[in-house]
C-alpha cells in the first residue's frame, strides 16, 4: 500500500512538475485517419519530420484506417490525455454525428494544429458534352438521370459539393456512382466510368494539366492561380457565396485534458513546422491553402466549418440524424 | 541517349546499387514474415528517407518491394505459410516438394522463375507502357465485375477434391471480406454493433490463422515423428527445364503484367489466375498438381513478380497507383518535390528511366540473394517439429499484430487459426477461403458501381456488356470457364473424343 501510494504520488508529481519541462520525454505516437500514400498521409508525413526537429523528439507515424477514419479517432479518443498520441486528421470527423458514423468528433479533441485546406475542383471526362460549368448545369436539366457523377459515400467531399449544387441550382437529376476514394473515383473518370467528379484539386491538377481530364469550375469564390481560366462557381452564380469558402483540411490534435503547455509546445513546434519553405512549396503545388492556426482560431474555424456543412446535409436529406440533436447550430443563428 | 544515362544511373552510382541491393535483401525477409508486408516496410520508409534525396529513397523502395513479392514465396515452400496475399499459390505445390524433401529444389525454380516474371514485367515497364495503362483504362466497373467473378471461378482449382466443400470456402470467404462498414454508403454489415468489427476483419490476420497456426496446430498430430530430410542436390534448375517451362512462363507473365496494370487488382490475383492458367494448359505435368508439380510454382511466381512491373505501369504514365506499394511511392516522389502525375514522363523522363534501372538492377538482386543461402533457409523443415511449432506460432502472433498494431487482430487470427484446423481436418481446402476475401470487395463494390451507373437497369446492364468489346470477351470468358467445370461438358468433350 504504502509502495502504490508513493508511486501514484511519484507520478502525481512528474506529471505535474518535471514531465511538462521535459516533454517529450519518450516517443509521441502519430496515429493518421488514412492510408499510407493518401493526401492526409502526404501532408502528415511532410510537415512532421520539421515539427521532430524543433521538438526534439521523435514522433512514430503510422496509418491506421477504417471505418471513416473513426477507428483512429477512437483509438486517439482512447489513449492517455498526455500529449504521447497524436491524431492526424482530415475533416471526416466533424460529420461523424449527424451522419450515424459515430458519436464522438474533434469537439473531444484538442486542435494542436490546422496546417491547411483544400479547394474542391470539377473535373469532367474529356468527352462529357460540356466544357463549362454552366454548360454542364444546362446539360443535366436538360438530360435528367443521365450524367454520372462519381461520389465517396455520403459525407465525402463529392456529396458536400453535390449538395451545394443541389441547394444553389436546384435539385438536379444525376447518378451518384460511389468509390472508395477520389484516386479509384478520378481512374473511372479518365476511363470514362463516370462523367463528372468533385475532387480536391489537389487530386486532379496533375492530370487536368496534362489535359487527361477538363476542369469544368474551381468550387471557390475566385478563380485559382493554380489554374488560371478555369472559371469559379460563384462567378456563375452568385448564390454560392452563402456556403464558400468551404473544402477539406487537415489537422493534428490531442486528446481534450492534455496539459496546456505540452499543447502549447506541440502547437509552436507544428506552426514552426509549416512554415518550413519545402513544406509550403510542396503544399502550394497542389493547391493547398495553408493555415497553420490553433487555439480560439481553430475551435472557430472547426465550429463553423461543422455548423455550415452539417446543415448543408440536411437540408439536402442525407444526414442520418439532425444537427439539432447535437447542439449544431443552423449558420447565422 | 540521356535515356540510356539516366537508366544506367543506379549501375554507375557505387552508393545507389548498394541500397538496391540493402532493399532487395531486408524485402527478401520483410516479404517472407506473414504480416510483415512491403507495403508496410515502404510506409516506413516515407518517413525513415525523408531527409535523403530522392533517387536513394526511391531505389532502397523499389528494392524492397522486389525482394518482398520474391520473399513471401519462401515460406510458402517452407512451411507452408504464404509470406504474404500472393504466395499463397505457390504454397499449393511448393509445400508439397518440401515434404518431399526437394524444398531445395523448389527455391532455386521459384527464384528464377521470379527473375524471369520479374523481367517481363520491366520489359512492358519500358517499352510499352502507355498502350498498356490506355487498356488498362478501359476496364469499367462492370469489367471489373466480370473479372472478380472469373476470379471466382478459381475455386474449382483451388480446391482438392470436393468441390461442394471448395465452393463452401469460397463463400465463406466472400462473406468475411463483407464484414464491417461498407466503404461506399457507410452501412455496417455483419458488424453486430461491436466497435470491434467495425473495421471489418483484416484479412492478413485471417491468412496467417488459417495457414499458419492451423499448420500448427495439424503438426501437432506428429511431433514426435522425425522431420523430412532435405537433399540438396540441385538448387540453381538446368537449362532444359528451364526452357521447357519457358512457355508457360512467358504466358502467366502476361497475365501478371496486365492483371498488375490494372489499378484495383495486383499480384495475390495474378498468382492465382496464373495457377490456374497453369492446370488448364498442362496437359501431363510429371507431378499432379497439388502433390508438387513444379508448374504450379512456375506460374504464380513468374506472375507476381510481372506485376511488379505491371504496377508501375498506370503509376509512371498517369499518376494512378497499379497497387498499394505504388500509391505509396507516388507519395514519396510527392514528398520529395516532384510531381506523380500524368506529367512526370514529359517533363522528367529521367525519373522513369532511373525506376526502370533500379527495377532491374533489384531483378538481379533478387536472383542473387534467392540462389544464395538456401541450404540454411531448408534447415528450417529439418528443425524439429517441437521448436518448428511454437516458432510457427510466435511468428503469427507477431505477424497478425504488426498488420495494424491491434491486439483484436490477434484475436481474429487465433481464432481463424482454429477454425482452419478443423476446416484442414474434415477436408475442406482454406485457398479458396483466401481467394474469397481477396475479391469479395472487387465483387460486390463493381456490381454496385456497374448496375447504379445504369440507374438500376438489369436490360440496360446486359446492353453493356454485349456492346463493349472487352465485357463481351471477359463475358464469354466466363461462360466458357463455367461450362468447362460441368460435368455435361466432360460427357460432350469424351463423346466428341470418341468420335474422332
Amino acid at each position: 500500500m504504502k509502495r502504490i501510494l508513493f508511486g501514484a504520488v511519484a507520478a502525481l508529481a512528474l506529471t505535474a512538475g518535471f514531465a511538462a519541462a521535459e516533454y517529450p520525454e519518450k516517443e509521441i505516437q502519430g496515429i493518421i485517419q488514412w492510408g499510407a500514400g493518401g493526401s492526409t498521409d502526404t501532408v502528415m508525413r511532410s510537415v512532421t519530420p520539421h515539427a521532430e526537429e524543433i521538438l526534439g523528439g521523435s514522433v512514430v507515424m503510422q496509418n491506421m484506417t477504417g471505418a471513416v477514419g473513426a477507428i483512429a479517432l477512437n483509438y486517439v479518443a482512447e489513449a492517455d490525455a498526455d500529449g504521447y498520441t497524436l491524431l492526424m486528421g482530415a475533416e471526416n470527423p466533424m460529420l461523424y454525428k449527424v451522419m450515424g458514423l459515430g458519436d464522438r468528433d474533434y469537439g473531444e479533441f484538442i486542435p494542436v494544429s490546422l496546417l491547411a485546406r483544400g479547394t474542391p475542383l470539377l473535373v469532367a471526362n474529356n468527352d462529357a458534352p460540356f466544357d463549362t460549368y454552366a454548360e454542364m448545369i444546362a446539360y443535366i436539366k436538360a438530360n435528367p438521370g443521365e450524367v454520372r457523377f462519381g461520389s465517396t459515400g455520403p459525407g465525402g467531399l463529392p456529396s458536400v459539393v453535390t449538395a451545394m449544387i443541389n441547394a444553389v441550382e436546384g435539385e438536379l437529376d444525376v447518378i451518384a456512382v460511389p468509390y472508395d476514394g477520389d484516386g479509384p473515383a478520378l481512374t473511372g473518370l479518365q476511363g470514362g466510368a463516370i462523367d463528372v467528379m468533385p475532387a480536391v484539386l489537389g487530386a486532379a491538377i496533375e492530370a487536368v494539366r496534362a489535359g487527361n481530364m477538363k476542369a469544368l469550375a474551381v468550387v471557390d469564390l475566385t478563380e485559382n492561380d493554380k489554374l488560371p481560366g478555369v472559371q469559379s462557381v460563384a462567378a456563375v452564380s452568385p448564390g454560392y457565396a452563402t456556403y464558400l469558402p468551404w473544402g477539406p483540411f487537415f489537422g493534428v490534435f490531442v486528446k481534450k485534458g492534455t496539459p496546456d503547455d505540452v499543447v502549447a509546445k506541440l502547437s509552436a513546434a507544428y506552426a514552426e513546422a509549416a512554415k518550413n519553405a519545402e513544406f509550403i512549396e510542396l503544399m502550394e503545388g497542389r493547391g493547398f491553402t495553408l493555415m497553420g492556426i490553433s487555439g480560439a482560431e481553430a475551435d472557430a474555424f472547426l465550429s463553423k466549418w461543422q455548423q455550415g456543412t452539417a446543415w448543408l446535409l440536411q437540408d439536402a436529406g442525407l444526414t442520418k440524424a439532425s444537427p439539432e440533436e447535437f447542439g449544431i447550430a443552423r449558420p447565422g443563428q | 541517349m540521356t535515356a540510356l544515362m539516366d537508366f544506367l544511373t543506379v549501375l554507375t552510382q557505387p552508393q545507389l546499387l548498394l541500397l538496391v541491393g540493402l532493399g532487395t535483401f531486408a524485402g527478401v525477409y520483410v516479404g517472407a514474415i506473414p504480416g510483415l508486408s512491403v507495403t508496410m516496410a515502404v510506409s516506413i520508409l516515407i518517413s525513415f528517407t525523408f531527409s535523403w534525396d530522392v533517387h536513394p529513397a526511391i531505389a532502397l523502395m523499389i528494392g524492397i518491394y522486389m525482394g518482398g513479392v520474391y520473399g513471401g514465396s519462401r515460406t510458402a515452400i517452407l512451411l507452408n505459410i504464404p509470406g504474404a496475399p500472393s504466395a499463397i499459390a505457390t504454397a499449393l505445390d511448393g509445400y508439397p516438394m518440401a515434404q518431399r524433401g526437394e524444398a531445395g529444389t523448389a527455391i532455386g525454380v521459384t527464384t528464377v522463375m521470379s527473375f524471369i516474371g520479374g523481367f517481363i514485367g520491366i520489359g512492358v515497364l519500358a517499352l510499352a507502357a502507355p498502350f498498356v495503362s490506355d487498356f488498362a483504362l478501359k476496364f469499367q466497373p462492370r469489367d471489373y465485375m466480370l473479372l472478380a467473378i472469373l476470379g471466382i471461378l478459381l475455386v474449382g482449382s483451388l480446391s482438392q477434391g470436393s468441390l461442394v466443400k471448395g465452393i463452401f470456402a469460397g463463400a465463406l470467404g466472400i462473406a468475411i471480406g463483407a464484414v464491417g462498414r461498407d466503404p461506399l454508403t457507410f452501412a455496417e454489415r455483419f458488424t453486430f454493433d461491436l466497435r470491434l468489427m467495425e473495421g471489418g476483419i483484416s484479412f492478413i490476420a485471417v491468412m496467417i490463422g488459417m495457414f499458419g497456426v492451423s499448420e500448427a496446430l495439424l503438426q501437432l498430430h506428429h511431433v514426435d515423428k522425425d522431420a523430412v530430410r532435405q537433399k540438396i542436390t540441385r538448387i540453381v534448375p538446368s537449362l532444359a527445364t528451364v526452357k521447357k517451362h519457358l512457355p508457360l512462363s512467358l504466358q502467366t507473365s502476361s497475365i501478371g503484367v496486365v492483371i498488375g496494370a490494372l489499378p484495383g487488382t495486383g499480384g495475390d490475383i495474378a498468382a492465382l489466375m496464373a495457377y490456374d492458367h497453369a492446370k488448364r494448359v498442362t496437359k501431363n505435368p510429371e507431378v499432379p498438381f497439388g502433390k508438387g508439380a513444379m508448374e504450379g510454382l512456375v506460374a504464380p511466381e513468374t506472375a507476381n513478380n510481372a506485376a511488379v512491373g505491371g504496377a508501375f505501369i498506370p503509376m509512371m504514365t498517369l499518376g494512378i497507383p497499379g497497387d498499394a506499394v505504388t500509391a505509396i511511392m507516388i507519395g514519396a516522389l510527392f514528398i520529395h518535390g516532384l510531381n506523380p502525375g500524368p506529367m512526370l514522363m514529359i517533363d522528367q523522363p529521367d525519373m522513369f528511366w532511373f525506376i526502370v534501372g533500379c527495377l532491374v538492377a533489384a531483378n538481379f538482386f533478387m536472383l542473387l540473394f534467392g540462389l544464395t543461402g538456401i541450404r540454411l533457409f531448408t534447415k528450417i523443415v529439418e528443425m524439429p517439429r517441437s521448436v518448428l511449432i511454437p516458432l510457427i506460432m510466435l511468428l503469427s502472433i507477431v505477424g497478425a499484430f504488426a498488420v495494424n498494431n491491434s491486439i483484436s487482430d490477434v484475436y481474429w487470427m487465433l481464432g481463424f487459426g482454429i477454425f482452419g484446423y478443423f476446416m484442414r481436418h474434415y477436408g475442406y481446402p482454406l485457398g479458396p477461403v483466401i481467394l474469397g476475401v481477396i475479391l469479395s470487395r472487387l465483387l460486390d463494390d463493381n456490381w454496385r458501381r456497374a448496375i447504379i451507373s445504369e440507374r438500376e437497369d438489369l436490360g440496360r446492364f446486359f446492353e453493356g456488356v454485349v456492346t463493349s468489346p472487352l465485357s463481351l470477351v471477359l463475358f464469354v470468358a466466363v461462360i466458357l470457364v463455367f461450362v468447362s467445370q460441368t460435368p455435361v461438358w466432360r460427357w460432350g468433350k469424351s463423346k466428341l473424343f470418341k468420335e474422332s
